[in-house]
């Protein structure tokens, strides 16, 4: 089980190092000089010579990998094109909001897809299940920014019940947990939630029937089970792969965002991304996808070792 | 679960896990079994109803030259945002006065082709990266999965995102991120098969008789894993047409006046106070085909499922 | 409150939060006003905003005072130069490259410091002494660009100053409207807890101090910024407690964001909502402005646009009445970068209105048809503060000129890298090809308005001369109006200048902006004036 863990977590390290690589070379790939990556476009010459050493860009690429990942390291991401400031103090604050969103979403959309996917995989083949099947086939088909503009019209515009755009009046640096905040969460993360919604009751209800099929299951259940103790089993039996689909899917939401924040003008990570796709600030592009791939990666390792520890049949190899 | 590989890797997900349960079950396919498949098929009006709509918005966008009724570019100020039904213009007409009914006709070709293209492409290298690291297995293998876990270490909107933001915007730029985007997960599934297949009696009994590995490869790894992988990127097929309408969506993929159901999105956002029901229809657009091509994806996989 | 609202109100109100919160707009401290601005993000709070001229409207003028100022205080005509942290400014007779500025006595900046002739000079340091310790290389190019003449301040007392210009200068009062006057003491303060200059303006943006009507409480980068008014200012207080502006580049997020109570006031309503908006009881508002929605030619060798014939042909064949009515009204049909009757119409002989005939003929002559296309690239944003609506004008645009075998493709860039790439050229790189660039710009300053483009002095890097024109009686009539002194001889060389340039077609003029906006009925007192600008002073939110 240790060296299991061990193994595990070493391996990260490759991983998140290629990971890096690939940002890296997101602004290698970039049509124009790099040197126009770092600095503003009217900058004067001499800034941008000494940006040039500083950042190695006149030494192989090897060795700029290197520069970078030194300064990636000590956690300096560089700074913005658009407004001077470091890119880890937008950064910081954005990855809080999607963090936010992306939660309340899974909460959502997990709970949802648990409830209609266990049910559905009970009472395979009834009305139930054709209506929560339906309902999973819609959530991960639906193109989401889609439906948020229509959310937005129907209870923004029309009912004016929950407002359109933002983190709430204050901004998400004044974040409460009141209402007069969490409502400006309501229809991103409804809007958000659709897509895991739909992967996990699939999930789950797949697993549950397979349980729910299994000989000694359908046994005791013969023998007189009461039902608290069928679904006890059930959920024993199917948490450690409906856990494993669950956190890759959290993964997904803060990664996934972009298309909702953008919608909604949620100050999160996908819109800062937005923004510096457009503003072409690849400083922050890169430095927000590095954070957000690592992120991902964390996720994953967190994900095997939880997994593994619920479910020991995992580990032998 | 069982892997040839070393390091430790993510478990499959429970689509993964069928398919390499079907591949192995595969070798006892003949000819009953698409017979079986077929009658399956034909039992399941879900699916067919899919494939018939998909069909018809196939034949649609292809012959849409000659059934749009106007010019998918020519529009006039006078007749903006009109309808739907109004006369002449049977789905309404857009902010720029085209009709709807051309553009998102035209609109399809390249959603449909921004779609597919991806999937496509990524079909083609994935399975001959996949089934070459399975058949080959060893430092080949490692080499080529421990290049698709680093992909895999992207979520797959943000993968898209980054490559055609670095890149800027396009459609060949959009096309070209999402096929990274979906090269790494067929790979996995058309390793994990191959790798099943070639452990089974009869690929060994054919290399113990000298068959070429080329042949072997052909003959009997290849018949065998097609199918499997096949419906999988049927089933990516949906998430790619909406992501490829995402980046058009954020202005990252179609250019106008391109018609294209995600950009349409996006340029009749405003036209939703005056128009709502014309605005929503690219979207309702993307949802209907993305929704079609999942349930296909699903009817094929149980039709496929020889454990049903 | 529908009944609607109120049910749900009751529903909810078991949750104790909401009986504070209640639904969104309902309760509002007195007299703030929320602005959802056009841009992606805030403009540069350092005292130089970027983000153009909506910059200047929202993080400019209510926070800093520049020496003139503009009049906001009328909508019934254009608005004028007035005396704003200077009294009163002479051209030197003697030498016509020193200008004399007579001091506002009595001002403080925010931090409570002195506004002086030192102040001055230490502003105009920051962008052009570059061994000044506090020059700040990022504001250069948002400040030089708009008065490339300027060279150097020099202190002769306490209240008054001396500015020097590169040659005679009879535009430079016009243009120091943008050079803002940011706190020096507050500057050396927040420098000594920094490790260089860089840092130290970084922090100024955060809490920066000038003179303006409103200093600056809170700054939530990308998201809000919080604006109090300041009961030290010199001239007439403002009326409205606090100020509120969030960034909002997308319209229909504008839009949702007012008619559900988030904000009060949007800039740049899409047109398409306005009924909406109406019919919700938001007022519209409009004004004439001096603005100018253009493609500006590029005249680089290989262009198509050198010839004067297709950039008249272009003005002709586009159809203005239909443009307008995508925009609902709001737009006015140029016949210049100025309307007929202004002093500096001047007497073209070019009329731009629209004659396809006329502009199919012009094109053929030029070699240009349905068989051998003209292709056109045009660089253009997304959004924009003056933008009006881009990406839908450019799409009609290039549907309308189809037909006579002019085939337009756009390059899509952010509002600020088209800013950025404006004064690049259209030989950089940045341009992509692009032989038309999109940047509405304001007419107020004729330096702004004509100069700047027509002077083959302001080729970039210098200033927004994107298409590197070139012709020397161009160049001799901005000497001219540069040398013009008295107000009736510079609006006569004014006048040649525009007249001359509306007979080459230096521009494609395609739309002047009414700069709509909308607010909430709560407002009151707010005067648009006929200029890109507002004065916040006036507007407030009916008790």
């Amino acid at each position: 089980m240790i060296r299991y863990l061990i193994r595990r977590v070493l391996y990260a390290v490759p991983i998140a190092l290629a990971v890096g690589f690939v940002c890296f070379m997101l602004v290698q790939i970039a049509p124009g000089d790099p040197i126009n990556a770092i600095v503003p476009a009217d900058a004067p010459g001499e800034v941008v010579e000494q940006v040039r050493r500083e950042y190695g860009l006149d030494r192989p690429l090897p060795v700029q990998f290197g520069i970078w990942l030194m300064k990636v390291v000590q956690g300096d991401l560089g700074r913005s094109l658009a407004t001077g400031r470091t890119v880890w103090s937008d950064l910081s604050t954005a990855i809080g909001n999607t963090l936010m969103l992306a939660v309340a979403a899974a909460l959502l959309g997990f709970t949802l897809g648990c409830v209609l996917g266990g049910l559905a995989g009970t009472f395979r083949g009834s009305l139930l299940d054709r209506v929560a099947v339906s309902a999973a086939v819609a959530g991960v088909s639906v193109p989401h920014y889609w439906l948020g503009m229509v959310l937005v019209v129907i209870f923004s515009v029309q009912l004016n019940w929950l407002p359109a755009m933002g983190a709430g009046p204050g901004g998400s640096s004044d974040w409460a947990w009141d209402w007069e905040h969490l409502q400006h969460l309501v229809l991103p993360a409804v809007t958000l939630s659709v897509i895991p919604m739909g992967i996990v009751t699939r999930t789950v209800r797949g697993i549950v029937a397979e349980i729910m099929n299994q000989e000694f299951v359908v046994a005791l259940r013969g023998k007189g089970l009461t039902r608290r103790g069928v679904f006890l089993h059930v959920v024993k039996n199917a948490a450690p792969n409906a856990l494993a689909v669950m956190g890759l899917q959290l993964g997904y939401l803060m990664g996934g965002s972009i298309l909702v924040e953008t919608v909604f003008s949620w100050p999160g990570t996908g819109l800062l991304l937005n923004a510096a796709i457009f503003q072409r600030d690849l400083p922050v592009l890169q430095g927000t996808i590095l954070v957000l791939a690592m992120f991902f990666v964390a996720l994953n390792l967190v994900v095997d070792l939880v997994q593994t520890a619920l479910d020991p049949r995992i580990r032998r190899s | 679960m069982s892997t040839t590989t070393t390091a430790p890797r993510r478990p499959p997900t429970a689509a993964e896990a069928e398919l390499a349960v079907q591949a192995r079950q595969a070798p006892v396919r003949s000819q009953g079994y698409w017979a079986g498949v077929w009658k399956r098929l034909r039992r399941d009006p879900v699916t067919i109803a899919c494939a018939l709509i998909l069909l018809l918005m196939a034949l649609a966008i292809v012959f849409a030259p000659l059934l749009a009724p106007h010019d998918p570019y020519q529009g006039s100020m006078l007749r903006r945002l009109r309808a739907i039904g109004t006369p002449g213009y049977p789905l309404g007409t857009d902010e720029l006065g085209r009709d709807m009914l051309t553009r998102l006709l035209y609109g399809g070709r390249l959603s449909w082709f921004m779609g597919i293209l991806p999937v496509a492409i990524a079909f083609v290298v994935g399975t001959a990266l996949g089934v070459l690291a399975g058949y080959a297995g060893g430092k080949v293998n490692m080499a080529i999965m421990r290049v698709t876990d680093v992909f895999y270490a992207f979520p797959s909107v943000l993968l898209a995102v980054a490559i055609s933001g670095a890149l800027g915007a396009g459609i060949l730029n959009a096309i070209l991120a999402l096929t990274l985007v979906f090269i790494p997960p067929i790979i996995r599934v058309a390793e994990s098969v191959t790798t099943g297949v070639r452990s089974l009696d009869f690929v060994d009994a054919a290399r113990a008789s000298g068959a070429g590995a080329f042949t072997v490869v052909r003959v009997h790894v290849l018949g065998n894993v097609l199918g499997p992988i096949f419906v999988y990127a049927t089933s990516l097929i949906s998430v790619s047409m909406i992501l490829a309408s995402g980046l058009s969506f954020l202005g990252l993929g179609t250019r106008p006046p391109e018609p294209e159901w995600g950009l349409m999105l996006n340029t009749l956002r405003t036209a939703i106070y005056v128009q709502p029901w014309v605005a929503v229809l690219p979207g309702a657009c993307i949802f209907v085909t993305s929704i079609c091509f999942n349930l296909l994806s699903d009817g094929l996989r149980q039709a496929m499922d020889v454990k049903a | 409150m529908t009944l609607r609202r109120k049910l749900l109100s009751a529903c909810l109100g078991l949750l104790p939060a909401l009986a504070l919160g209640a639904a969104p707009g309902v309760a509002q401290a007195q007299g703030t006003i929320r602005i959802g601005m056009t841009a992606g993000d805030i403009p540069l709070t350092h005292g130089q905003p970027d983000q153009g001229f909506e910059g200047n409207r929202f993080t400019g003028i209510p926070l800093y005072d520049s020496l003139t100022m503009w009049d906001l205080s009328r909508a019934d005509r254009p608005s004028t130069v007035i005396p704003g942290l200077a009294t009163e400014w002479r051209s030197d007779p003697s030498d016509r490259t020193r200008w004399i500025f007579t001091l506002r006595r009595g001002v403080r900046f925010h931090d409570g410091s002195e506004f002086n002739a030192d102040a001055v000079v230490w502003n105009v340091r920051k962008v052009l002494d570059r061994e000044a310790p506090h020059y700040d290389p990022r504001q250069v190019g948002l400040t030089l660009s708009r008065m490339p003449t300027l060279r150097r301040a020099e202190r002769i007392d306490d209240y008054t100053v001396a500015l020097y210009t590169s040659e005679p200068d009879s535009l430079l009062p016009i243009n120091l409207t943008n050079l803002f006057m940011a706190s020096p003491a507050h500057w050396e303060r927040l420098r000594a807890a920094a490790p260089n200059a860089e840092a130290a303006w970084n922090a100024f943006a955060a809490n920066p101090s000038g003179t303006g009507p409103f200093r600056l409480t809170r700054f939530v980068p990308r998201e809000r910024v919080e604006m109090a008014r300041f009961d030290g200012y010199w001239g007439e207080k403002a009326k409205a407690e606090r100020i509120i502006l969030l960034p909002i580049p997308e319209p229909n997020a504008r839009t949702a964001a007012l008619l559900s109570g988030q904000v009060d006031w949007i800039e740049a309503p899409a047109p398409d909502a306005i009924p909406q908006l109406r019919a919700r009881g938001m007022r519209i508002t409009s004004n004439v402005q001096p603005h100018v929605w253009p493609w500006q030619p590029c005249f680089a060798e290989g262009s198509p646009l050198r010839d004067v014939r297709v950039r008249r042909a272009l003005n002709l064949a586009i159809d203005r009445e239909a443009l307008k009515q995508l925009l609902g009204g709001f737009m006015v049909a140029p016949v210049g970068s100025y309307p007929e009757g202004h002093p500096w119409f001047g007497n073209p002989s070019f009329r731009i209105r629209t004659d396809k005939e006329e502009a199919r003929r012009l094109l053929a002559e030029a070699g240009y048809g349905p068989q051998r296309p003209l292709n056109l690239r045009v660089q253009i944003s997304t959004s924009g503060s003056g933008q009006m609506q881009p990406l839908a004008m450019n799409e009609f645009l290039q549907q309308d000129l189809r037909p006579l075998g002019v085939n337009v493709e756009f390059d899509v860039v952010e509002w600020n890298t088209l800013i950025v790439n404006w004064r690049q050229g259209c030989t950089h790189p940045s341009a992509r090809g692009s032989n038309m660039i999109n940047v509405s710009f304001s007419s107020m300053d004729p330096f702004f308005g004509m100069i700047r483009f027509w002077d083959s002095r302001m080729a970039p890097p210098v200033s927004n001369n994107w298409g590197f024109f070139n012709d020397p009686r161009f160049d001799e009539m901005s000497h001219a109006v540069r040398n013009a002194f008295d107000p009736r001889e510079l609006d006569a060389a004014l006048a040649r200048l525009h007249a001359a340039g509306v007979d080459e077609a230096l521009f494609v003029w395609i739309a002047h902006d009414v700069a709509p906006r909308a607010m909430s009925p709560r407002i009151q007192g707010y005067i648009q004036p006929q200029s890109w600008f507002v004065d916040l002073r006036y507007p407030h939110i009916r008790q």
